[in-house]
């Protein structure tokens, strides 16, 4: 069988009998080594078995949230200025992150942004912030979304997934009336009234979008999705469809808008765009038609979460573009202010309109002469002639005659002092200086002097360029006017009608019907009539009343002997301009605040209201003519027939 | 004649080893297309079809060793010990580096050192057929198994293949039991044992080689780096519970959350999978070869088979103790397949000719 058996000879004599061997032994080591095998089975799955399931579950289910989109804001005829669109975003989760230093180059170089901008962006978070997603990038174009795609599975802790994204769809435009969102803040969190959002979410931080928050915020989803160990979902479990926020229907017409803010561009390569503030509104219903304030942004620029430098930029504007004007700052309002204080002269009985007062070009009260803006004098001047040509003097003793206090409750029957109300966030409500103010605020008693700068609207005298158009719609509407307001009502997202918004909110000052015809009259006299300080408002076709102004904003002795073109910028007037037509039947005031024009109302701010009036009345219809009846009907079917 | 395919042979041959084998490689296989369902990275589906052909190819070489009279292997020990030490050296000049060790010849298809694992058995039984082991009472004589074990040791060590160092080295360890040495001696050898242990720690170790023996001492220390194939194999594990999730319903294997888990970490799958009982069961089929080999060794007609059968009981306990104990969470994460379970042609090849040996030795207990 075995070549040589010398072998077989040791095995038979060398070896031992297999049987004696310890191999028993050994067979005990191994099932040792098993018996331990099978405890540790037992210890892992079934007396540890439900804890290590649940990891197991833990590990593969994720609770995604579904971000609601915001809802749209559209204009009176339903056309879109803010809306949501889906948008890839890119987060990091700090906490499954594996190698810092090379998920963040290699996001740097998927982006084209710099690797350690974007880590410093995350941070090491602690705690419960490491499983926070942290958003690098809101909005990614396809070609960066396809690029990061490929690179998932070597970048652990990186997540991309659809979201809404904000888009103001014309940008600049209505830019402080829409406002903007960005990520909730750590002070908003701890806010109870911000109990609900979770950190990361967006919330409305200016304008209408802070103010209806939330109406537009929509209720957020959530998805329980099965993921594999890259983190890309498989399956999902179950899920609960987020819910779109509100619609909001403004006030606010696009194309009277789209004028208003257009005027303020630069006329010239030389000239700078203007600043300032416009507010357009219908004085029969209390509509704010347009509201423009300038320096504008764009809201886009915070819809992603905004970059360090475009924020340092918007922030560190000495302009400051992000604060509303329209609403947020006060002006002294100069000669629009006469016209009511012809009022109070009118309503108290003192003041004869058909009366002279010679202006000579200066007034002496005291020690101390006050100027009449022309320096030559008016001359022999009634109410209508002072008002066409502004005339300081004859104001001058109309004040003093009548005291500041008079005018002031004159001044507040025009709404003055107070906040008019509109939806706008940071609406500040203007002064009117009276004896007792001064002496609460200041401590001091008023001085005769005083009553002088406040009767041509200058001195103490302030208001928002949104109170301006709310006295002016009382002038227009004969003592009765609606407060102003943006919102026409709210929708739910797919449009059905959540609430009607229109105040209704009659604001009746008890003026004198007669006193206010005369200035009705002088006003549409300081536009059309011979010298008008206004002309430059007037619209063919049309009957315009309306007042310049020219503010100060130092005193005259910070710029005595300068040239025109060398006051520093900041030192230079403000042209202010108020208008309403048809003056008989007024359906429109605009109110226009160029600050620091360097010129007066007549030139500057008048031109800029002529051209948003011609707009609305090409628009709408001249009165009296035959174009007037087609475009009674507004061209939206549905939306409006609660005008009808 | 080297091919004896006598009558008795076949009369005496193994029914009940064949049994076992073919119900653990049945439940390897079926495991393994759950593990690669969800489409491992470097195994898809085509991997399940690659290791049925695999599996014949170690069934051919099973069968050849079976039917080569043992005494041969004996004859020619020191020649093939000889052959697979130079197989083993061979990488050193020639071999690719892969995974951080070299020891994967010809572009991966072939392992040396799973051959030597075999060589070493056959050439330690030689020995060990010589000297008995009830002679074996003084730890000198310890000396020379000691220099056959340390060759191909030294040799892996010196591609830095820890894992099958070890595995070598424990596969000698396998006759000790054997030996008739006295407790007190043992003693020594134990303490000179930790002073090597603490030398080799200090300065034998590359630093990611001690983090995972730290890992593995506290799998906490860093779940998401080296400790966390550790810990995704524990969730695995016990996530299985009583009955398991069922055959391709684990959500740790099908979500691919268990790294490597076609290879080192199949037997995980099969614990989510097939829960307690079902692990248990490959157990007990496990422990039930190795009894039956062991048995073999102990009703074998001369020392020689008696040793081949012990080494070779060793040479598929050893891989498959350390590759449960790491899934278990007993032992560090060591490359070490599971014999008939993990993917991969070497260490069914050698596993094949482990059996082989087996079948063997078995068909010839009555024969002389």
């Amino acid at each position: 069988m075995i070549r040589g058996s010398r072998d077989g000879d040791h095995l038979v004599g060398g070896g031992e009998a297999p049987a004696d061997l310890r191999v028993g032994l050994v067979a005990w080591l191994l099932a040792v080594v098993f018996i331990i095998f099978v405890f540790r089975l037992f210890q892992l799955q079934i007396l540890e078995g439900a804890d290590l399931a649940s990891r197991s579950e833990r590990n593969s289910v994720r609770t995604l949230t579904l971000d609601a989109p915001r809802g749209d804001i559209v204009d009176r005829e339903g056309r879109v200025l803010a809306t949501s669109r889906p948008a890839f975003r890119l987060r990091v989760i700090p906490n499954e992150i594996r190698s810092r230093e090379s998920t963040y180059a290699v996001l740097g170089e998927l982006l084209d942004r710099d690797g350690a901008v974007l880590a410093d962006r995350v941070g090491q978070p602690r705690g419960r912030k490491r499983f926070q997603p942290v958003v690098l990038e809101g909005d990614l174009s396809y070609e960066q979304r396809a690029r990061v795609e490929t690179h998932r599975y070597a970048l652990p802790g990186v997540v991309t997934d659809m979201t809404p994204h904000r888009i103001y769809v014309e940008a600049e435009l209505a830019a402080h009336v829409l406002g903007n969102i960005g990520q909730i803040g750590s002070r908003e969190l701890e806010n109870p009234q911000f109990s609900e959002y979770r950190s990361g979410e967006v919330i409305g931080k200016a304008g209408l979008e802070a103010g209806l928050e939330s109406h537009l915020r929509g209720d957020s989803g959530g998805r329980n999705v099965v993921v594999d160990v890259a983190g890309r979902e498989v399956e999902t479990i179950d899920e609960v469809e987020p819910i779109p926020g509100g619609r909001l229907v403004l006030t606010l017409d696009l194309d009277i808008q789209a004028e208003a803010e257009k005027v303020f561009d630069s006329e010239g390569l030389d000239q700078p765009d203007k600043m300032g503030a416009l507010v357009a509104m219908d004085p029969r219903t209390g509509e704010v038609l347009a509201l423009v304030s300038r320096p504008a942004y764009d809201p886009n620029d915070f819809a992603g979460g905004i970059d360090e430098s475009t924020w340092s930029e918007l922030t560190g504007d000495a302009w400051r573009p992000l604060r509303n004007r329209a609403v947020a700052d006060q002006y002294p309002p100069g000669s629009i202010y006469k016209p009511i204080v012809a009022m109070a002269g009118l309503s108290e009985g003192i003041l004869d309109p058909e009366e002279k007062v010679n202006c000579p070009g200066h007034y002496r009260l005291g020690s101390r002469v006050y100027r009449c803006w022309k320096h030559e004098g008016h001359g022999e001047v009634n109410l209508e002639e002072a008002l066409r040509g502004s005339c300081d003097v004859y104001f001058y003793k109309l004040g003093l005659e009548l005291g500041v206090d008079v005018i002031g409750k004159y001044a507040s029957q025009f709404g003055l002092g107070t906040a008019t109300g509109i939806e706008l966030p940071g609406e500040r409500s203007g002064l009117v200086p009276t004896r007792q103010w001064k002496e609460q605020n200041r401590g001091e008693a008023w001085i005769k002097g005083e009553t002088v700068s406040a009767s041509i609207g200058q001195g103490y005298n302030l208001a928002t360029p949104i109170q301006l158009a709310h006295a002016y719609s009382i002038l227009a509407g004969r003592g009765v006017a609606q407060q102003p307001y943006l919102i026409k009502r709210l929708e739910t997202w797919d449009g059905r009608l959540v609430k009607d918004m229109s105040p209704n909110q009659t604001w009746s000052s008890g003026l004198d019907q007669e006193a206010l015809e005369l200035v009705r009259q002088a006003l549409i006299s300081a536009v059309e009539g011979p010298d008008a300080t206004g002309a430059l408002a007037q619209v063919e076709g049309l009957s315009v009343a309306g007042k310049t102004a020219t503010s100060q904003v130092v005193s005259l002795d910070l710029i005595k002997g300068l040239e025109p073109e060398e006051i520093p910028i900041k030192f230079r007037d403000h042209a202010l301009f108020a208008a309403f037509a048809p003056a008989d039947d007024p359906e429109i005031v605009v109110v226009v605040v160029v600050e620091h024009a360097g010129a007066g109302g007549g030139a500057v701010a008048a031109p800029m209201a002529q051209r948003v009036l011609a707009r609305y009345f090409d628009k709408n219809g001249y009165p009296g003519s035959l174009d007037e009846e087609q475009s009674v009907e507004r061209p939206l079917e549905g939306r409006i027939d609660d005008d009808a | 004649m080297m091919l004896e395919l006598d009558r008795r042979s076949m009369q005496n041959f193994d029914w009940v080893l064949l049994t076992l084998v073919c119900a653990l490689a049945g439940l390897g296989i079926l495991n393994l297309m759950s593990a690669t369902a969800a489409g491992v990275e470097g195994g898809t589906s085509t991997s399940v079809e690659r290791q049925v052909v695999s599996m014949s190819l170690a069934a051919l070489a099973m069968a050849i060793t079976a039917f080569v009279d043992y005494r041969h292997f004996e004859r020619f020990a020191v020649l093939i010990f000889l052959f697979s030490l130079g197989l083993l050296a061979l990488p050193l000049f020639v071999g690719a580096e892969t995974r951080g060790s070299q020891s994967w010849l010809f572009k991966g298809s072939l392992q040396p050192s799973e051959f030597a694992k075999v060589a070493l058995v056959i050439m330690l039984a030689r020995y060990l057929h010589r000297n008995p082991p009830s002679m074996i009472t003084r730890l000198r004589h310890l000396v020379v198994p000691l220099v056959i074990v340390a060759l191909p040791v030294g040799f892996v060590l010196l591609q830095r293949d820890m894992g099958v160092a070890l595995l070598i080295l424990l596969i000698g360890l396998t006759y000790l039991p054997l030996f008739k040495i006295s407790m007190r001696a043992w003693a020594g050898v134990g303490l000179i044992a930790i002073g090597a242990l603490a030398v080799i720690w200090e300065f034998g170790l590359k630093v990611y080689q001690k983090q995972r023996i730290m890992d593995f001492l506290d799998p906490t220390r860093d779940p998401l780096s080296s400790g966390y194939q550790a810990m995704q194999s524990r969730i695995a594990v016990g996530s299985g519970g009583l009955l398991g999730a069922g055959w391709q319903e684990g959500t740790q294997t099908q979500l691919r959350f268990l790294p490597t888990q076609h290879t080192d970490f199949v037997f995980s799958v099969l614990a989510e999978e097939w829960g307690f009982v079902g692990s248990v069961l490959v157990l007990a089929l496990f422990l039930f070869l190795f009894m039956w080999g062991l048995w073999i060794a102990r009703s074998s007609k001369d020392g020689f088979g008696a040793m081949l059968a012990v080494g070779t009981v060793g040479t598929l306990f050893w891989p498959a103790a350390i590759n449960i104990a790491m899934v278990l969470g007993l032992a560090p994460v060591i490359g070490v397949a599971l014999p008939l379970f993990s993917y991969g042609g070497s260490a069914l090849l050698s596993a094949g000719i482990s059996l082989g040996l087996l079948f063997n030795v078995s068909m010839r207990r009555y024969v002389f």
